[in-house]
């Protein structure tokens, strides 16, 4: 089977720096994959670049068999959902607002939301067990309730990729749990290929089908989690000792004092 | 949902308007009987329609096109502080004027403004140029490089007037205090076909415009043309505020203030605000001028001034009260 998107030798340099060297990885759909490696790898950029918020200077993106470089930038967007890292509406805004205006890819040059696209608004608020927050404003909540609300930004275009930057940062344990679920979930019923960056070994490995580990621009392992999950992996590729624990199936890291 | 607010929103604000539009026209130094004007009397139709009426009209016009640009600026870069004068759009104009009258040019009559409006689009282009690097235009370098434009051409307007006579100086300094005497229908006419145009363009923008709220990376990945954007908005909002600044020199602080109190009533994205800013502005500057021709009969009072004095209180007791 083909694969929903691929990113084939993509390399990237800022000034000089680089930040992307030669990345290359396919994605099928239906898929919740982990990407994982230490600050500064080059996750955000890989993320951005299959996001189109940045066009790679070698190598290319592919979507649905097509360059993304040919795919109109609108009717991509439709496709595919991207969270940044820290997301904040410049003014004041609603909640249901900010929700709503993920919608925008589908909207005319002067139209405005209909009811349908609030309903669907309000459904992803829900999805992200934020309807409460509806008609609050951002700059009243919690940094994770602003999670909630912008994840549920992501999910209101009803997309086929959805790449998320950190998207557990900052949110409490429960929450994590829960949206842990939730992208597991959507996965499921949706057949959404989820790609997500996240420092967090353990839930990542809970939860997701795949994981990819970054090292200084380049990709250095993808493989299922418990294949990632090994102690002198760990060793090799975090530098710390560890011990695993089996449970179900998983696998979960402790590391050693 | 989306407009369910927003067309008893316009519609205030429309009445608001016309409610100042009438005060404006019926008061003034000379107390002109409306009947009489309905009557015949020359005078007094020459009074309401030669004066009262384009005045009011080009206060209306000014104001709205002033916080159009200053809702699109800050819009655009993502900061609350931006407006035309920050950003050195209004110091490039007042440049061009201060120049043009230091070479004796103000005796010319129609070529101040149009240096002035030369001015205004010289230091666009100076301010986009200086903040570009690598194809994109980098929000903080832009409001930067307008700051300093500014200190610069500040220099140049004091050396100016240094060097200008006493006689061209008195109607620099009016003109740099903001004045809207002199009001004709050809301004009135000229400034409204601007404002229309750039009303279009800018509601034509406005879905994509209001994504940048949100950051640049995030509306390139809702399919925003980000760059395109920010130079289509630049361009209109400099070319507006070049115009309006060109016509009745510098009146301060509406492009700050009336988006900032139109959010603080209506905390909503730049489609809703646009319309309510252009009608709040012409509301603003239309009381300004009424209180600055009123206030004291002899002599008119910069209208800049009373823009603040008006506005200023207003402002902070809605921030006050607003959380």
């Amino acid at each position: 089977m083909r694969p929903m998107l691929e990113a084939r030798g993509l390399s990237y340099a800022y000034d000089g720096t680089e930040a992307l060297r030669g990345v290359s990885a396919a994605f099928e759909r239906a898929q919740l994959v982990a990407l994982t490696g230490p600050n500064g790898s080059g996750k955000s950029t890989l993320l951005k670049m299959l996001a189109r918020v940045l066009a790679p200077q070698i190598g290319e993106v592919i979507f649905d068999g097509r360059r993304l470089r040919d795919w109109p930038p609108k009717e991509y967007a439709k496709n595919a959902a991207y969270l940044p890292q820290d997301p904040d509406p410049t003014f004041p805004m609603r909640a249901l607002d900010v929700v709503v205006s993920g919608r925008a890819p589908f909207l005319g040059r002067f139209a405005w939301e209909s009811t349908a696209d609030y309903d669907e608004a309000s459904r992803a608020l829900e999805l992200c067990d934020a309807a409460h927050l509806a008609d609050r404003y951002l700059d009243e909540m919690s940094g994770g309730e602003r999670k909630r609300v912008f994840l549920a930004r992501v999910l209101a275009a009803g997309p086929r990729v959805i790449l998320l930057d950190e998207p557990l940062a900052s949110l409490d344990v429960s929450h994590v749990q829960q949206f842990s679920a939730l992208l597991r979930d959507i996965v499921d019923r949706t057949g959404a290929t989820v790609l997500y960056a996240t420092h967090d070994l353990n839930w990542a490995a809970a939860y997701s089908d795949r994981m990819l580990v970054m090292q200084r621009g380049s990709l250095i392992v993808d493989d299922v989690p418990a294949a990632v999950l090994q102690p002198e992996r760990v060793r090799e590729l975090f530098g710390f000792d560890a011990d695993v624990i089996d449970a179900n199936g998983r696998r979960w890291l402790v590391p050693r004092r | 949902m989306g407009t369910s607010r927003f067309l008893p929103a316009v519609a205030a604000l429309s009445a608001l308007l016309i409610l100042s539009l009438l005060i404006a026209v019926a008061a003034g130094s000379t107390s002109v009987p409306l009947r009489a004007a309905i009557d015949g009397d020359a005078t007094a139709r020459a009074i309401l329609f030669q004066l009262r009426v384009p005045r009011a009209l080009l206060a209306a016009l000014i104001g709205a096109t002033l916080a159009v640009a200053g809702l699109t600026f800050q819009t655009l870069l993502r900061n609350p502080l931006a407006d035309p004068f920050i950003l050195g759009v209004s110091g490039g104009a007042a440049c061009g004027a201060a120049i043009a009258t230091a070479l004796g040019l103000s005796r010319i009559p129609g070529l101040v403004p149009l240096v002035a409006f030369g001015g205004a689009l010289a230091a666009t282009g100076a301010v986009f140029l200086l903040a570009r690097r690598r194809e994109y235009t980098d929000p903080t370098r832009l409001l930067l490089s307008g700051l300093v434009l500014n200190a610069f051409f500040s220099a140049v307007i004091l050396i100016s007037f240094a060097l200008s006579r006493q006689s061209d100086l008195t109607a620099a300094l009016r003109w740099m205090m903001g004045t809207l005497f002199g009001a004709s229908w050809s301004d009135v006419a000229l400034l409204a076909v601007l404002l229309a145009a750039a009303m279009i363009v800018l509601a034509a923008l406005a879905n994509d415009l209001r994504m940048l709220a949100f950051g640049e990376d995030d509306a390139k990945s809702r399919g925003v043309d980000v760059e395109r954007v920010k130079l289509i908005g630049f361009l209109t909002g400099s070319i507006i505020t070049g115009a309006a600044v060109a016509v009745s020199g510098i009146i301060g602080f509406v492009g700050l203030l009336v988006p900032h109190l139109i959010r603080l009533i209506w905390r909503r994205d730049f489609r809703f605000l646009l319309p309510l800013c252009a009608l709040g502005g012409g509301v603003l500057v239309v009381l300004a001028d009424l209180v600055s021709r009123v206030v004291l009969a002899s002599s008119e009072l910069p209208i800049g001034a009373f823009t603040a004095v008006l506005g200023v209180p207003f402002f902070l007791s809605l921030l006050r009260r607003s959380r």
